[in-house]
């Protein structure tokens, strides 16, 4: 077992404060958002650091009150949103398409813009540093708390870089948050779309999948047909949005399936990958499991292909009315496997409950 | 880190908790008095005797058959579902009235196990991502026996197993370079295959389900038949009130399928209407509606059936928000994109019990 020889004192250091961190920020983000469009727009990532980011005092305390204040479901003020991405994009930028992670790790799936349940997530599995987390994407859209709940997992993920590992997922994409609520969640809380498109910036450098103790291979949707081993992996160019075709688009939108061989969808785009695909690729690349998230199942994890793909789901009730329960996936020194399921938050004076009120329908 | 949780020995007063509040949320939420909105408060206009030469008898006539609702000011017993419950406990809330039951039931969506049945019983049709296939609208007749109920086990039943020839839009562009590197050997043959051919639109023309019990008539087609509209708009008071969704997918993101179901109960009448709501991103909209009319007193049903369609391009085109606003929220309100649809088929049906 390999030591993990990197955490907490790195997390903790003391360095000197990178003086074009906070100034650049504020005017980086001002040029940025009025006067241009499209990926980059936002103008995060238009003053990249040549290393990662180093935490002292000073920004370790920003990152602790905003960790506070969203940990009470509070946004951030747009200005804090574009210093929190710009921080995270030199610190995401140095992660491996194939992000190396020690046991033990907690794995989790998608979370949906449930913040509640995300806080519930984290009193099951222990509180992040203590427990390391990895969690396989879609962080965004369908719940009403997209924005707290993204802003959170990447104040985290700087805080504590090397304890908590975010995935890319499908929904972390420009096209995907437009249909289907972050884009429309941006423009509510903060009247306009300059933070979704500091996010939307932002996730093109999350890494796309992680290697736990080069056992676990974890990724948002599954395999691809283009790819064979974890080493064609590490050769894509993952900073961009996420494309209609190709490896990178297939890692993160295609479903096991009980079907053998490769096999289209009958809506004419997306993979789906039969038990001998995932057998050849565990025996090629030496893994003992596929674990990935973006499937729906009532229990919160569901097996596939005889234990070589294990789904897990971590939005209970989800929509607000599925019903369903979530789980997160432990993975110990051992690489013993645990399930934890658990059920929405309840919250004393908040209805569960969306009552519809009566209408005259006709 | 070993002692971080608590350890789930034995019963937990947690969830036992959980499931108690859960299901008090569930019970106030069905409270009248609770709702902000005065519409079902304020007392109905005076109900024209022209149209029903019968005057409502005095007290109400219906019967709560669900002990838990919160009784009402004006008439004592007013069945406001809720929605769901969190840990759902089981509840079939439901209001009778003259010969005529309406009830609902909302469950969860289907577990590992009922997946795999229900698989079987659709021959292999890969199923939607949420089906609440425990969920119904009922609708019976306790003279007669006769029912009419709007379940997703049936609605999935009308689901073709065969190409529906509609693609999502980047299809073409997805396959051509499937094939180009087909051409340069990197991917085999059989890897451009569809796995399997259905309708993965679910589009369905789903009626409900008819249950005859005793009673040997059949609903008779007359489509110059027309809903009663004046007799709907009329604000009598909703006595029942319930709307479920009984299947949903989202096309791997691609839009929306899904079949919503929504009742009423009024003193004299009911209506129910299940929707069916297909939105393919940059393709399509279908709307196709089913509406069920129950006159009580008349024994009288009326069933509508509609279906609409037209492009993706032609809908977003209508749509006029402001530059502050999402374009596209307005495309997931069924009720605006149905104006917009041309209606492509219409059927009635009458059936007198």
């Amino acid at each position: 077992m390999e030591i993990d020889n990197d955490v907490a004192m790195q997390d903790a250091a003391e360095e000197p404060l990178d003086p074009t961190l906070d100034e650049d920020a504020g005017t980086e983000h001002q040029d940025g958002v009025q006067t241009r469009e499209g990926p980059g727009s936002s103008g995060i990532a238009d003053h990249k650091a040549s290393k990662p980011l180093q935490l002292d005092d000073g920004n370790i305390g920003q990152l602790d009150r905003w960790i506070e204040h969203l940990g009470s479901c509070q946004v951030l003020s747009e200005e804090d949103v574009g210093r929190l991405c710009k921080m995270a994009v030199d610190v995401l930028q140095f992660e491996s398409n194939v992000q190396p992670v020690n046991v033990p790790v907690t794995i989790c799936g998608d979370v949906h813009g449930q913040f509640h349940d995300l806080m519930e997530l984290f009193k099951i599995g222990g509180p992040c540093p203590d427990t390391n987390y990895l969690f396989m994407g879609d962080y965004v859209d369908r719940g009403y708390y997209s924005v707290e709940t993204v802003s959170y997992l990447v104040a985290m993920k700087v805080r504590y870089p090397k304890r908590i590992t975010i995935l890319r997922g499908n929904h972390e994409s420009r096209q995907i948050t437009q249909v289907y609520g972050f884009y429309d969640e941006c423009l509510r809380k903060y009247g306009s779309a300059n933070v979704w498109k500091m996010f939307t910036d932002l996730f093109d450098y999350f890494p796309i999948t992680a290697l736990v103790d080069n056992k676990v291979f974890c990724l948002h949707g599954g395999l691809s047909p283009m790819i064979e081993t974890v080493d064609q992996v590490r050769e894509l160019n993952r900073i961009q949005e996420v494309p209609h075709e190709g490896p990178m688009c297939d890692l993160l939108w295609s479903d096991p399936d009980d079907r053998g061989g490769w096999g289209i969808s009958p809506r004419g785009a997306g993979f789906t990958f039969g038990q001998d695909i995932s057998e050849q690729f565990n025996h090629t690349n030496d893994l003992s499991l596929i674990a990935r998230a973006h499937q729906l199942v009532m229990e919160g994890y569901a097996w596939s292909h005889q234990q070589s793909v294990v789904t897990i789901f971590s939005a209970p009730n989800y929509c607000y009315r599925c019903g369903n329960q979530a789980a997160i996936m432990e993975f110990d020194e051992n690489h013993n496997r645990q399930f934890l399921q658990y059920d929405p938050s309840m919250r004393p004076g908040e209805p569960t409950v969306s009552r519809k009120t009566p209408d005259y329908f006709l | 880190m070993d002692n971080r949780r608590i350890p789930k020995h034995g019963i937990s007063m947690i969830q036992v908790n959980q499931a108690r509040e859960a299901f008090a949320q569930t019970a106030r939420a069905r409270d009248p008095r609770i709702a902000s909105n005065p519409r079902h408060q304020a007392t109905a206009a005076p109900i024209s005797n022209d149209i029903i030469p019968r005057v409502p008898p005095s007290p109400p006539r219906h019967k709560c058959n669900n002990p838990k609702n919160p009784s009402c000011p004006h008439c004592s017993a007013v069945i406001i579902p809720a929605p769901k419950a969190t840990l759902p406990a089981e509840d079939t809330p439901s209001i009778s009235i003259a010969d005529w039951k309406v009830s609902t039931r909302k469950k969860p969506i289907l577990n590992s196990k009922e997946l795999e049945d229900w698989e079987v019983i659709l021959g292999g049709l890969t199923l939607p991502e949420m089906i609440f296939g425990n969920s119904f609208v009922r609708i019976e007749n306790e003279k007669t026996g006769w029912s009419l109920d709007f379940n997703a086990l049936d609605a999935l039943k009308a689901v073709k197993m065969e190409d529906s020839g509609i693609r999502v839009s980047y299809a073409n562009k997805w396959i051509n370079s499937k094939r180009e590197q087909q051409r340069t050997s990197e991917l085999d043959e059989n890897s451009l295959q569809i796995g399997q051919h259905y309708d993965w639109t679910y589009t369905t023309n789903y009626k409900g389900t008819v249950r005859n019990g005793n009673c040997d008539k059949h609903f008779i087609q007359d489509d110059s038949l027309e809903l009663p509209i004046d007799k709907l708009t009329r604000p009598d008071p909703i006595l029942f009130y319930d709307d479920m969704i009984l299947f949903e997918d989202e096309l791997a993101d691609n839009g929306i399928s899904m079949i919503n179901v929504k009742v009423r109960v009024m003193n004299e009448r009911a209506l129910v209407l299940s929707r069916f709501f297909l939105r393919v991103d940059g393709v399509l909209f279908r709307v196709y509606d089913t509406r069920v009319y129950v006159e009580f007193n008349e024994s009288k049903v009326l069933r509508e059936y509609k279906e609409h369609e037209t492009d993706y391009k032609t809908v977003l085109g209508r749509q006029n928000s402001g530059p502050s606003k999402d374009p596209k929220a307005i495309l997931r309100d069924s009720n605006w994109v149905v104006q917009q649809l041309p209606l492509l088929r219409r059927e009635c049906e009458t059936i007198q019990l």
